[in-house]
């Protein structure tokens, strides 16, 4: 294997990644101090403890969704509840967005090989790529170690849980390296990759919620809860990431140096060659592109709905301490409980679905920095007509995704309409920031990518606000902080019937921008 | 009628650059118009105007009479406009693409002659976008703009990446659609290609037009540069009408040489007994360098 100009590429794609890999791990480390911190302080004693940890573990939904509690009185295992597995999934997604991105990215832009072309080794970008990830993966989990250990929780436990993160960060390598090997595109490599991943956690929902818990001694996702690494820690357990991520390296080495450069294992496929007389304009070009993901993001949300919907009867146990009981009363009892969670849900699922509506926008923008959009202004679709089909989609295809997500919550908790209700007030708030998305674009395309740091700013502001005590302008900066809080409070017409004005309005002032631009 | 496309003082800044200082083009309607310049020189931001994808900053520009900033779909339903560097779908198809263009223009591919076009240029129209090489790429555009009979093409470099089989192909299509009475507007940096095909040249350099008119009256650009090596006497070819900058080194003579000189210059070469002989056209550099000379 020639390896000739590794450290040089290296070099390179960290100095391409900082903003991405020291984003991704401070917001990681962040939710792990955050959980680790808050949980303490929410339960004093041991009973209480036990009494959460049981109430946990008797709902199928949240062992399905967190994995089981392994030992009851735990106060680590307790606030890692989320972190050890689910959140583990945002690990393994950053080697995988790490890994795709330096490898199969680069053959299909042709990238790679210009640089193969240099003289670096054969092997030196895929081992850069494959360097990088590990590099993040490690620096992540230790600093979600340091993160518990500054927090108060026991250190041979916080470094074990660390480690167990390092390692599905590893995996997550592995599966993305594997994934890169199979296919010539890019974004079905992601799709592998993703599947891949799901897969694994589903096996070990599988193992966690049936009898038959071996599935889950099977899947890294799995290892993370039977590590045990609060109590008793089945230390050799860590041994399973290295020796997976090694092998899934080794078995895609092999079918790289069987391959040629930009070309898959599973051969393309090829496509028709007349085109269907649907295809005809732009919008039904953006439908092409779109809808296979709108597909899946459907599916996606149903599943993720329906799993968090199963979570909300339950939450009136899961709560019951002596210190939390008091609340829990002023808020109605357990049944205003439920409604705040059946909230709760709906605005953390409509940020998501959100990121749906920015993806298509900012593709819109990819095609126009490729020179796609040139060829299609190029023949008689007028910029109106390119501009609608794009904002149709974002908008209608969020739209779709929060009906979804409401019936999908409702269908969960198995009572009532009030789930869809509270998933489609957010619509305003998903709308206005879609539009905010796409002014960017229309102003320059080149800036249509912020729209990602404009919703990651909303989110923020949401979390950290009310923590750091800001100022109430600060807060209302973000739509969703307006978005009214049903079921839990009345439904208010008011703040719904502005945002969709200022979204027109902001629309409109798009409109303007995008006729009277040069596009390219 | 008008002319097709007329551009009077074109000018168009981006920032602080001045990518078009007042250019001029005319196309007369049925003409095959080469377009040429060097890399840089404004080419392509000039038919970025002529579609309406750019606002021109002064100057007055028409494509068919129409203005191309606001009557910009009007415009295109009677033109194919074939880019530089090519951009697909990656998943879509190149027999895809080619119909979705055509019906984004509205034509049914049904009826155009798309098929013959494929075998001519030996394309396989069922790989998807982004398994196509450059060339291919650029064969899915022309197939594309060919398929059906326009009014214009405009074509912005359209062979880089054809192989020389593909370019006489290429060849064929546009001097077909020109007996057809279709205006083609053809950009390149290469002179031979413009001159087998084009009607009219017009040459721009650093966004303005430094010279246009058809290829007999730019004759005097197309001066060739001669050397020969001779085994007698080294005549005195400095005389001979249309030779200029002579150049003796030893028994090898390099001059250049007018049209109109070449038979002088070769009887005198024969009578002193010639052993090599070899004649170059002007490289794009020296034209651009006789148009600067020739304008004002």
């Amino acid at each position: 294997m020639n390896l000739a100009g590794t450290r040089l590429l290296l070099r390179f794609g960290l100095r391409r990644d900082r903003v991405l890999v020291t984003a991704w791990v401070l917001v990681l480390v962040a939710t792990v101090a955050v959980s680790a911190a808050a949980t303490g302080p929410l339960y004093d004693t041991e009973a209480d403890r036990v009494a959460a940890a049981e109430a946990l573990n008797a709902s199928p939904a949240i062992v399905a969704l967190y994995g089981p509690i392994l030992d009851t009185s735990s106060l680590g295992e307790l606030s890692m509840t989320k972190m050890t597995v689910l959140y583990a999934v945002f690990v393994a997604f950053m080697s995988v967005v790490l890994v795709r991105r330096h490898t199969r990215v680069e053959e299909e832009t042709g990238r790679a090989e210009l640089v193969g072309a240099t003289a670096v080794g054969a092997a030196a970008p895929t081992a850069a790529a494959v360097l990088e990830a590990v590099l993040a993966s490690l620096v992540l989990g230790t600093l979600a170690a340091v993160a518990d250990i500054a927090c108060g929780l026991p250190v041979v436990g916080s470094i074990l849980f660390g480690a167990s993160w390092a390692g599905i960060g590893l995996v997550g390598a592995g599966i993305a390296l594997l994934a890169a090997q199979l296919s010539s595109s890019a974004r079905s490599v992601g799709f592998l990759a993703s599947a891949a991943v799901g897969a694994l956690y589903l096996l070990r929902v599988i193992g966690d919620v049936t009898s038959a818990t071996w599935l889950s001694w099977l899947t890294p996702f799995g290892w993370g809860t039977q590590l045990s690494a609060w109590s008793e820690p089945r230390v050799w357990l860590l041994l399973g990431y290295p020796l997976l991520a090694g092998a899934l390296t080794a078995l895609a080495l092999r079918l790289r140096r069987r391959r040629d450069l930009g070309a898959g294992v599973i051969p393309d496929r090829p496509g028709p060659a007349v085109g269907s007389p649907r295809l005809r304009d732009a919008a039904a070009l953006v439908v092409r592109q779109q809808g296979p993901a709108l597909v899946g993001w459907t599916v996606g949300i149903a599943v993720i709905g329906t799993l968090m919907g199963s979570i909300v009867p339950s939450i009136g146990d899961l709560l019951d301490t002596d210190r939390t009981r008091p609340v829990i009363e002023a808020m109605g009892g357990a049944g205003g409980l439920q409604d705040a969670l059946v909230f709760a849900i709906a605005s953390v699922v409509a940020v998501v679905i959100t990121c749906f509506g920015i993806g298509t926008v900012t593709r819109a923008a990819g095609d126009e920095h490729d020179g796609r959009t040139e060829t299609v202004l190029a023949t008689a679709t007028s910029r109106r007509l390119l501009l609608l089909a794009v904002g149709g989609a974002a908008v209608l295809g969020s739209t779709w995704l929060l009906l979804v997500a409401g019936v999908a919550t409702a269908i969960g908790r198995g009572d009532g309409l009030a789930a869809v209700g509270a998933s489609l007030v957010q619509a305003p708030a998903v709308w206005l920031v879609l539009a905010l998305a796409l002014l960017l674009l229309s102003v320059r395309s080149r800036w249509a990518v912020a729209g990602w740091a404009v919703l990651a700013l909303f989110v923020t502001v949401g979390q950290v606000g009310p923590g750091l005590d800001l100022p109430d302008w600060v807060l209302g900066l973000s739509p969703f902080h307006h978005v009214p809080r049903y079921p839990s409070e009345a439904f208010a017409w008011r703040p719904e019937v502005l945002m969709t004005a200022l979204t027109v309005l902001v629309l409109g002032v798009a409109w303007t921008r995008y006729r009277s631009r040069d596009i390219g | 009628m008008s002319n097709p496309i007329e551009v009077h003082g074109l000018v168009k800044t981006f920032g602080s650059t001045v990518a078009l200082a007042g250019l001029d083009l005319e196309l007369a309607a049925g003409e095959v118009h080469g377009f040429l310049g060097p890399n840089g020189a404004g080419k392509s931001t000039t038919i970025r105007v002529l579609l309406g994808l750019l606002r021109s900053d002064a100057g007055s520009t028409t494509v068919f009479g129409l203005d191309p900033w606001r009557d910009a779909t009007e415009i295109h339903r009677r033109l194919a406009y074939v880019p530089g560097d090519v951009s697909l779908w990656p998943n879509l198809s190149g027999g895809e693409t080619i119909d979705l263009l055509l019906r984004m223009r509205g034509i049914d591919p049904r009826g155009t002659r798309r098929d013959e076009l494929l075998q001519r240029f030996e394309l396989d129209p069922t790989k998807k976008g982004r398994a196509y090489s450059k060339g291919n790429r650029q064969k899915v555009a022309l197939v594309a703009a060919f398929a059906a009979p326009v009014d214009l093409l405009v074509l912005d470099e359209p062979t880089s990446g054809l192989d020389p089989l593909m370019e006489q192909v290429f060849n064929e299509c546009v001097a077909e659609h020109g007996a057809e009475g279709t205006t083609v507007l053809l950009s390149s940096h290469i002179l031979s290609e413009v001159e087998r095909l084009a009607d009219r040249v017009t040459i721009i350099r650093a966004g303005r037009a430094v010279e246009s008119g058809s290829l007999d009256d730019l004759r005097h650009l197309r001066r060739n540069r001669v050397r020969a090596e001779v085994s007698g006497v080294v005549p005195d070819v400095s005389r001979i009408d249309g030779v200029h900058d002579v150049d003796v080194d030893g028994r090898v003579i390099t001059a250049s040489v007018d049209p109109a000189g070449l038979s002088g210059l070769l009887a005198a070469l024969t009578g002193a007994g010639v052993v090599s002989l070899t004649s170059t056209p002007p490289t794009l550099e020296e034209l651009f360098l006789d148009a600067y000379r020739t304008t004002p």
